[in-house]
């Protein structure tokens, strides 16, 4: 299998911030340093580039080519990978593919998006003509949707919402990077009396949109032993669906393409979910963890509240939940937000985690999502197990 | 919970709404809004509806197995939010409703419901079309309790 031959040997993050005074490449440029200096690698001898989708790119259909020239990378790769949030994870396992493939034997994956201080996207999707009419502000709204559909349907306990969205805020209060707005400790009480959005989500059920960059630089796993990189991060199981039931005109929003995603992922990495030491799930909206912990095997679908009662998800708990904070209390850098709980990951596995280092750091499950389309949950769903060189 | 009991939801009739984009292949079902009539797209192979309007089949990726049919527009509403921010022109018009209702056809269709107070509504709730005039003769599919 080719997954497992590639090797992630540095990772990089900027700060997030509510809306960034340097250019989304200024930003990039700082990656790419700090992926050199952890790295030992040359800018020479990378041969590859895979950016996530960007807000602030999109009006630029060039957005791969001009970002490697303002870098000065010469390459013999170089692609955008436009599956929304689901971009940065996305991007790991094109990447993996394209140097087990002989097209690159050295990826930088880029995640940069400055969306606050500057959106160049135009939106050409079913919203101009089906939503937006209606007063849809597109995300909150969808969740709201799906969130009203859970508690009819299976029963849901508010408080283990908030249970989620205050261990994800103690992390963040730990994790320099996160936004600092953010880094005020919340109650479960908080949660419950923040004000409705699009009931029944709640301001702390959501993202805050910031900006921010991360990235990882990729090489074979051979090329990483021999350069003595004994520190890095190996994909064991990839998964990935794009708009699961799309030929069925009724679905259930809470049935989410990480059933199917994440039961690839195990399945190639040979694993189950009792085994997953930490989890770091994509999270635009707190009720989006708990579904993933259902479509991805924890819990049997729609008894995610009694499950997350039970479970610990402190970093030194029985299953670490985002330990960064999440992008919900830690800020969502755009599109590049994808990025901040994978990166979160392989900090984890190279031991680097400081004041909320997991106890065991022999593997990590990441997913991402990307993508609202008309009236069901999410477009993109994936899911990666990671595992430390340790 | 200290959040109020609100009983009556702004309807948006006053709200000059933005005009929604036609394409191609979803003019029949735009045309047909003039005269308050629904049409959707029905696939004659899988012997099943379709919403929003494709430029193909959903069931087997065949434009040509596709045909427009008159439907009531009766349905039941699916799931429901409150908004309670907008952007322009809907702010200051919140709180308002947002529905995905399942059309007796079986598909699922988003709108505002209009006259229906907080008590009213459920999951489960009967509904019928409630045509909102646009600015340039069109109407908009919006609905309105039927129980």
């Amino acid at each position: 299998m080719a997954l497992h031959d590639a090797a992630i040997v540095a990772y990089g993050e900027t700060k997030i911030v509510p809306c960034s005074d340097r250019d989304v490449w200024e930003l990039g440029a700082d990656i790419l340093e700090q992926l050199l200096d952890r790295s030992g690698f040359e800018k020479g001898e990378i041969d590859g580039l895979i950016l996530s989708a960007s807000m602030t790119g999109a009006g630029n259909p060039f957005w791969s080519q001009t970002t490697a020239d303002t870098l000065a990378l010469e390459l013999d790769f170089c692609q955008s990978v436009d599956i929304g949030g689901s971009s940065p994870l996305g991007a790991v396992a094109r990447a993996a593919a394209a140097i087990d493939a002989g097209l690159a034997t050295t990826m930088l994956c880029l995640y940069a998006d400055t969306a606050v201080a500057e959106t160049n996207a135009r939106n050409r999707a079913y919203n101009q003509e089906w939503t937006v009419p209606l007063g849809y502000l597109g995300p909150p709204a969808a969740f709201g949707l799906l969130t009203r559909y859970y508690e009819e349907h299976y029963g849901l306990d508010y408080s283990a919402l908030g249970k989620l969205a205050v261990t994800q805020r103690e992390h963040a209060l730990l994790n320099d990077l996160a936004c600092e707005k953010l880094r005020k400790p919340i109650t479960v009480e908080d949660y419950l009396d923040s004000r409705m959005i699009n009931d029944p989500i709640r301001l702390l059920d959501s993202v805050m949109p910031c900006d921010g960059a991360s990235g990882l630089l990729i090489t074979g796993r051979r090329t990483a032993e021999k350069r003595g990189l004994t520190k890095c991060a190996i994909p064991l199981g990839y998964g990935e669906r794009t708009n699961l039931h799309a030929g069925k005109p009724v679905v259930d929003p809470t049935e989410t393409g990480h059933r199917v995603a994440g039961a690839k992922c195990f399945a190639q990495a040979g694993m189950t979910p009792a085994e997953i030491a930490s989890f770091h799930p994509y999270d635009d909206f707190i009720i989006a963890i708990m579904m993933q912990l259902e479509m991805l095997g924890f819990c049997p679908h729609g008894q995610g509240s009694s499950f997350v009662r039970e479970t610990d998800f402190r970093f030194d708990g029985d299953l670490p939940l985002n330990t960064g904070g999440g992008q919900i209390s830690a800020g969502q850098a755009g599109l590049a937000g994808g990025g901040t709980n994978l990166i979160e990951a392989v900090r984890q596995l190279f031991g680097e985690a400081g004041a909320r280092q997991v106890k065991d750091r022999s593997n990590a499950l990441v997913t991402g999502i990307g993508g609202i389309p008309y009236g069901r949950n999410w477009n993109t769903s994936t899911a990666m197990i990671l595992t430390s060189n340790a | 919970m200290t959040e109020p009991t609100l009983t009556e939801l702004d309807d948006l009739a006053s709200v000059e709404r933005p005009l929604p984009v036609e394409r191609s292949f979803t003019k029949p079902f735009w045309d047909a809004t003039r005269e308050k009539r629904l049409l959707i797209q029905y696939d004659r192979a899988a012997g099943a509806y379709q919403f929003y309007p494709r430029p193909t089949s959903i069931y087997s990726g065949r434009a040509s197995d596709i045909e427009w049919r008159e439907v009531s527009g009766r349905g039941k509403v699916f799931t429901y939010t409150i908004a309670r921010r907008a952007r322009p022109p809907f702010r200051d018009h919140e709180p308002f409703w947002l529905a995905l209702v399942t059309l007796e056809e079986g598909v699922n269709v988003m709108a505002n419901i209009a006259g229906c107070t907080q008590e009213r509504m459920r999951i489960g709730l009967p509904v019928r079309p409630h045509w909102q005039p646009l600015s340039d003769g069109r109407h908009l599919l919006l609905f309105e309790p039927d129980d």
